[in-house]
């Protein structure tokens, strides 16, 4: 019998899976080798209470696949029921491994920002969802299962995805990449940046014509590139996909030392050379993909 | 009664750590929660060990260095001190109050000026831990 594959998706927006049906030929190759049993997004499958099932039903699996962080009882449930039928469980995105975007929602108490997105008239909200019962904030799904193997990225890169379900098949650990992005980013550096950091309001100075390699450092440019705190891996063997499109590394595959905080990192690496880390505006926003493991908290109510 | 407020101070081996060592040879009285780890420098103390130490449980964090201009390694406390800066405006950022953390000066022949560093940030610690009590109690 093949290994089985079964994917889910949580407080996600798909784009993991859609990475993992873009990897092109691999694709095929996969296909081949596992039997998908579950992957909602591909196939019609009633297993959490839909129809006449009242509980969670999910397949048994040798490998699991879950995207997206844990934001109600539900994907709690759900995430819970994968764990239990899959072997071998991998968190993919980094919604999954570190809150991504949808913990933004963490700097607020849940329920005003519930109230602020379904906000109706006279204080009364628009929509009333019942099915919807909120956890306290959104989590990582490692700070509620194990998790086997993490895999961020926003999405990650589709042959990263491929590469490492094909190494467990072959019952060999995934080998990740654990470099950083500016490790793997070929852009010109002199050592010698500017002394305050500005909003990319303008474009970088670059010649359209010469390669990425051809290019100052950004951050020597005095942009905000998350560069050195940011897990690198998105350009595969080429350069860091935002730096080939000559725009600074948002930071989506989240911190490249595990358990790291950006935001302290980031501003810590800019103090530690001298710049000016109050030039930079909203510097919470550093933290907008890694909001999960108590990143990104409710602000005191001093003040 | 209430147990002391647990702080974590990070000495420089140089100055801070021999002024701890004489602040207890001539029996200089701080309180007795204070956690001494003596690092280097003041310059090697990375923010997120901060963080990690309030992450667990510590209720404030020091770092205390010698005098600027008289590091060992010449230039360790002013990085020590741009650290500072970046976690005295990131903290509160992080959900934790900005008083949490301190970083001051003593070179080793200040042992009173360590011990009086000590009893500050415990009373300033205590007093917040009042203020949220008292917050607390008022938000019931």
């Amino acid at each position: 019998m093949r290994p089985r594959l079964s994917c889910e998706g949580l407080h996600a927006c798909s784009g993991c899976e859609i990475a993992l049906l873009n990897s092109g030929e691999r694709l095929l190759g996969l296909l081949d080798r596992v039997t998908i049993v579950h992957f909602p997004l591909l196939m019609d499958h009633k297993y959490s209470g839909q129809g006449e099932a009242a509980e969670i039903d999910l397949p048994e699996a040798e490998i699991g696949l879950v995207s997206g962080g844990v934001a109600s009882e539900e994907h709690l449930a759900v995430l819970r029921a994968m764990r239990q039928q899959c072997r071998i469980l991998i968190a993919v995105g980094t919604c999954a491994t570190h809150g991504g975007i949808p913990a933004l929602r963490n700097q607020w108490p849940v329920d005003q920002a519930i109230a602020t997105v379904f906000s109706g008239f006279e204080g009364k909200s628009a929509c009333q969802i019942e099915a919807l019962v909120p956890l306290d904030r959104v989590y990582g799904i490692d700070e509620q299962v194990t998790v086997d193997c993490c895999l961020p990225g926003c999405p990650p890169r589709p042959e990263t995805i491929v590469a490492t379900i094909e190494a467990l098949l072959k019952g060999e650990t995934p080998r990740l990449p654990s470099k950083s992005v500016c490790e793997t980013c070929p852009t010109v550096r002199t050592g010698k940046g500017q002394r305050t950091v500005r909003r990319f309001l303008a474009n970088a100075d670059y010649d359209p014509q010469a390669p990425v390699a051809g290019m100052r450092c950004l951050l020597e440019q005095g942009l905000l590139c998350m560069g050195p705190v940011t897990a690198g891996g998105c350009g595969g063997p080429d350069a860091p996909l935002c730096i080939r499109a000559r725009v600074p590394c948002r930071g989506c595959y989240g911190p490249v030392r595990p358990g790291g905080n950006p935001l302290l990192d980031m501003l810590n690496a800019l103090a530690s050379n001298g710049s000016d880390h109050r030039s930079i505006v909203d510097r919470r926003s550093l933290l907008r993909f890694c909001g999960a493991h108590g990143l990104l908290k409710p602000l005191g109510k001093r003040g | 009664m209430t147990p002391e407020p647990k702080i974590i101070a990070f000495c420089c081996n140089w100055c801070s750590y021999a002024a701890a060592d004489l602040a207890g040879i001539s029996r200089l009285q701080y309180p007795g929660s204070v956690r001494i780890i003596r690092v280097m420098c003041s310059g090697m103390v990375h923010p997120e060990m901060v963080l990690h130490a309030l992450n667990k449980g510590a209720d404030g964090v020091m770092i205390v260095g010698c005098h600027l201009g008289e590091c060992h390694y010449i230039k360790g406390n002013e990085l020590a001190l741009a650290r500072a800066e970046v976690l005295t405006d990131t903290l509160e950022d992080l959900g934790f109050e900005s008083e949490r953390f301190q970083i001051t000066w003593v070179s080793s022949s200040e042992p009173e000026r360590l011990a009086e560093a000590f009893r500050g940030m415990s009373g300033r610690l205590t007093s917040l831990r009042r203020a949220e009590r008292h917050q607390a109690a008022a938000g019931e």
